[in-house]
């Protein structure tokens, strides 16, 4: 077999198979993905990110932050829980639900229960079997939900609380999920430290705020001026040993502001048909930029 | 010392400027990148370091690393390689050496300008592909000035026999330019919409450091290992076995479990990574078989000690691709240090060091001089594997180290801390890289000038050999 | 040519293809292979939610992906209502707390207009707004409030609705409104593109 030209259809056979498979139909299912909506609430998820929030994202990839810090928090699993809102009317019906649905606690214990609703009443269980226990304490008239909880080590870290999916990149370019982990995740890192200053401060002086942290400081993103005749409001709040000499002090340039921008509007916790979750009341637009009024149904995203 | 100057073949003569600008050049990337490694890794133990230059920040110089030694030198080693074995094998000289000198010479200035983007804060971003837009397009007309011609060579070819070395390294040919295209175009020059983009830039990662070095690497150990070792191939078949599962299934890998997709993509990933083992097995067969199952042939021969640790690297890359995503934790085991270890083990422990074999057995051919330092060859060796083994290692139990405490929801931070000895180790293994590719750089450019010298004082010696003849010696 | 050992020199070697043994690929590899590829169709047949795009590990398939959703049966009109009133629909000029602006915005909590039993006046002022001056628990505005009818659907009117006359922290307890209670006054009313004036409703039943 000494004809060169059939290696050559051999390797684009081989080379479009693996591009049918994970170029195109990605691009089909997911590249013209659009807006969904959240479950229950209904709102319209995601919503594109403030212009200086976008300009952080070029900040972001400039300065490599993807090679340490990653955007994808995974689940390993989802468990239910049963809470109890209401204690209804008839409070010895509710009881004998509550002994049915618990049968462990003694009738003390239940009666605590019902004086600081709402309170979880069983923990990681099927969701059969958190319907039927809601079911139960429903028909006794109280009121009772299942409530829906992801788990997975990243949700144990804190670093969110779902999975992430691909709705939550949406409008971003690039789309920096990340390489490795030598610092933490940052999908949700506008809701576990929604301070500017914080961030603001990390990035001038990592140690300062999380000890014994690998991060560089990055101090060319701000810069150092004398104070006109009162404070900038955009000035870090820097602790004594940081802190410039008096008269100056350290304000963030444009990519520092951008930046911290970005990084606060970093939100992925939204609840939706692929990842599911319960959040505690209905929720508005996600934050990352202003609610827009547009309809929205009652339906689940499909 | 060199000696004289030995008879050069014709195709060695047609092939040595090419050549010599393709690897020289890929060697001095070797340097340049691994001192960008060090200086990353020297930041992780004094985050400070060089902390107020943004142009050198680790986001910056951890992609100029990787471009600079896998375009720098696994690129162009590798075309060197094959522009050489295809020449050889078929018996012909290299068509058109002006015209793939010049198209190194474009492949390198793309490259530095590509890694002068990367660390002036243009990086594209997405990994193994961050050089911007503007140095892509030199680089692959580089490439296409290279590979023309190399299909040219192969089919002038006078012996017409396709060996499995040609299976590969042909198929090599076309791989980069499609996948390369590809990428830039729907990351780069035409985006496509959201996650999407990620899904494109880990199947381009994957191709490119699984599949194509792959395929180069292994068509080099299939043409020298035999042959340094004065051995037949031990299976043909068995070769062409593995090329048809790392071209058919080693392509799907690359899509980690905890990526923002839809499940079918990590879950094809994984299937495919550990098929793949089924190709590192064929490969771990053949070449243990070819030496007939024993390191003798290797003694005395440190180019065949490179060949062999890179055929081990290959088959022990594959096993720990297979490992990781069979484990339940695959979750985030890519995403610790275990991810670097096995991508050093595909670029560095398998395919350069084939490269570093291969050229220190091609150069000498080229000029018909020795290495100025031949023992330096044997160091180089040691220190080269050795370095490797000190980086990969600790990375490697670094990860599944720190993949169980995050199973265990311990905090971060102290998680991180406690991975410090093992990147005190890896930067050992860095400086023990780094003094390799030294001494790699050190023979190479000492061996072009002592064949300079040796030409000029030979071609001296004949200008003045007539000159000074003795009075009546002329017939 | 350089060499390490006295041998004839092993890197001096003719550079022809090299020779290699043709024989059949081990049996033993195909069974592996076979046993693998086997394996790798059960485990994509378990983990992959076969092509589906809503379905992410570690859901199995689209039918486990529903049964996790976090509310039995249709969300409450109530919940819904909520997250309408706070778009900048209502909240803006009702605000959060639902007590309006003092001397501007009419207060929705503990509102008569609001806790009538029949929802047909706050229908027809959700659906055209509201123009001149009305009396809210003794206190009287006059302003103007605009009209929802193009921008929110049925559902989204009685879902908002429902929320302010259900909502107890306001002082409200009123029946909730339907979303086939809001198709019938719109239907009613189709042809008037003018707000509403408190005159007016007055005079018109709330049943309406």
């Amino acid at each position: 077999m000494n004809f060169g030209p059939i290696i050559f259809l051999v390797a684009f056979f081989g080379l479009c198979c693996s591009w049918l498979g994970l170029v195109l139909t990605p691009q089909i299912q997911i590249g013209r993905l659009q807006q969904t909506n959240t479950i229950p609430a209904g709102v319209v998820y995601p919503v594109q990110r403030p212009g200086l929030a976008r300009q952080g994202l070029a900040v972001y990839r400039a300065n490599g932050c993807q090679y340490c810090h990653s955007q994808q928090v995974g689940q390993t699993g989802t468990i239910c829980d049963v809470v109890l809102t209401d204690a209804g009317t008839n409070e010895t019906s509710t009881l004998v639900a509550l002994r049915k649905v618990r049968p462990s606690f003694s009738e003390a214990q239940d009666r605590q229960l019902l004086a600081g609703l709402p309170k979880t009443i069983r923990e990681g269980i099927t969701k059969e079997a958190a319907d039927a226990a809601v079911k139960v304490i429903n028909a006794s008239g109280a009121k009772a939900t299942a409530w829906i909880v992801p788990v997975g080590p990243d949700i144990a870290e804190h670093w969110g609380a779902r999975r992430t999916v691909a709705e939550d990149f949406l409008f971003d370019y690039p789309v920096l999920p990340g390489t490795q982990r030598v610092g933490p995740d940052l999908a949700n890192v506008g809701m576990r430290l929604p301070d500017a200053n914080w961030q603001l401060r990390h990035l001038y002086a990592p140690r300062s705020v999380v000890k014994d942290s690998l991060m560089p400081p990055y101090r060319f993103l701000f810069e150092k001026r004398r104070i006109g005749r009162s404070p900038s409001p955009d000035a870090v709040n820097l602790p004594p040993e940081l802190a410039p000499e008096p008269g100056y002090e350290i304000v963030p340039n444009p990519e520092g502001s951008a930046l911290v921008a970005y990084l606060l509007s970093l939100r992925a916790s939204e609840p939706l048909f692929d990842a599911p979750l319960s959040v505690a009341e209905a929720t508005t637009a996600s934050t990352n930029a202003p609610a827009q009024a547009t309809t929205s149904t009652n339906a689940p995203a499909k | 010392m060199p000696r004289g100057l030995a008879e050069v073949s014709e195709i060695d003569l047609s092939c040595r400027l090419p050549l010599l600008v393709l690897f020289i050049s890929a060697a001095k990337w070797l340097v340049i990148g691994w001192i960008f490694e060090l200086i990353g890794s020297l930041k992780f133990h004094n985050p400070g370091f060089l902390a107020d230059y943004s142009w050198l920040t680790y986001g910056r110089v951890h992609p100029a690393f990787t471009n600079a030694v896998v375009y720098g030198f696994c690129v162009q080693a590798g075309l060197g390689v094959m522009l050489w074995l295809f020449a050889q094998m078929g018996g012909v000289a290299l068509a058109n050496r002006w015209l793939v000198t010049v198209g190194a010479i474009i492949w390198n200035l793309g490259v530095t300008v590509g890694i002068i983007g990367i660390l002036a804060g243009d990086s594209t971003g997405f990994e193994h592909l961050e050089m911007p837009g503007y140095a892509s397009i030199l680089v692959f007309i580089g490439y296409l000035a290279i590979a023309i011609w190399a299909a040219v060579t192969l089919h002038e070819r006078r012996r017409r026999e396709l060996t499995a070395s040609h299976w590969f390294l042909f198929t090599a040919l076309f791989w980069f330019p499609w996948i390369y295209s590809t990428a830039n175009l729907l990351l780069v020059s035409f985006p496509v919409r959201g996650v999407a983009q990620a899904v494109i830039a880990w199947w381009y990662s994957q191709n490119l450091l699984v599949t194509w070095l792959g395929l180069l690497g292994l068509g080099t150990l299939f043409y020298f290992i035999p042959k340094l070792s004065g051995r037949d191939l031990h299976n043909h078949y068995l070769a062409l076995f593995a090329y048809w599962i790392l071209v058919m299934v080693a392509g799907w890998g690359g899509i980690p479990a905890s990526a923002p997709v839809p499940a079918w993509m990590p879950a094809i990933s994984a299937v495919a990574s550990v098929l793949s083992v089924l190709g590192a097995i064929a490969v771990g067969l053949n070449v243990c078989h070819t030496l007939g199952c024993s390191l003798r042939p290797v003694r005395g021969l440190p180019q065949l000690s490179f060949l062999v640790f890179s055929g081990c690297a290959f088959v022990l890359a594959g096993v720990m691709r297979a490992a990781s995503a069979l484990l339940v934790t695959e979750q985030t085991l890519r995403l610790t240090w275990f991810g670097p270890a096995v991508q050093l083990l595909d670029y560095y422990g398998f395919f350069a060091m084939a490269g570093f074999g291969a050229i220190y057995v091609i150069l000498p051919r080229l000029l018909g001089v020795s290495f100025p330092w031949p023992k330096l060859v044997r160091v180089h060796f040691w220190v080269s594997a050795i370095g490797v083994l000190l980086v990969v290692v600790p990375f490697a139990i670094c990860g599944a180290i720190e993949e169980a405490r995050l199973d265990a929801a311990q905090p971060f931070v102290t998680i991180m801390r406690s991975s410090m000895v093992f990147l005190r180790i890896s930067t050992m293994g860095d400086l023990l890289i780094l003094l390799g590719h030294v001494l790699f750089l050190a023979n190479l450019t000492g061996a072009v000038v002592g064949f300079y010298r040796l030409r000029a004082r030979t071609a001296y010696s004949v200008l003045t050999a007539d000159l000074f003849k003795p009075a009546g010696a002329r017939p | 040519m350089i060499s390490d050992s006295n041998k004839s020199d092993p890197l001096d070697f003719n550079p022809a293809p090299p020779q290699a043994r043709r024989e059949h690929v081990p049996i033993w590899l195909l069974v592996v292979m076979f046993l693998m590829l086997y394996w790798g169709m059960v485990y994509f047949d378990q983990h992959s939610g076969w092509f589906k795009p809503e379905v992410y590990s570690p859901y199995h398939d689209l039918a486990e992906v529903e049964v996790w959703q976090p509310v039995t049966g249709a969300p409450s009109l109530a919940q819904q209502g909520k997250a309408v009133y706070n778009k900048p629909t209502c909240v803006a000029c009702h605000q959060p707390d639902g007590n309006g602006v003092p001397g501007q915005n009419p207060p929705l909590t503990g509102s008569e207009w609001v806790n009538e039993a029949a929802p047909g006046r706050v229908i027809r002022i959700a659906l055209n707004g509201l123009n001149g001056p009305i009396n809210v628990k003794g206190q009287s505005f006059n302003g103007t409030m605009v009209p929802w009818k193009d921008v929110l659907s049925d559902e989204e009117i009685a879902a908002v609705l429902t929320y302010i006359r259900q909502n107890k922290e306001w002082g409200n307890n009123a029946p909730e409104v339907k979303p086939e209670q809001v198709k019938a006054v719109r239907d009613k009313i189709k042809d008037r593109s003018a707000p509403f004036t408190p005159d007016e409703l007055q005079k018109t039943p709330p049943t309406d």
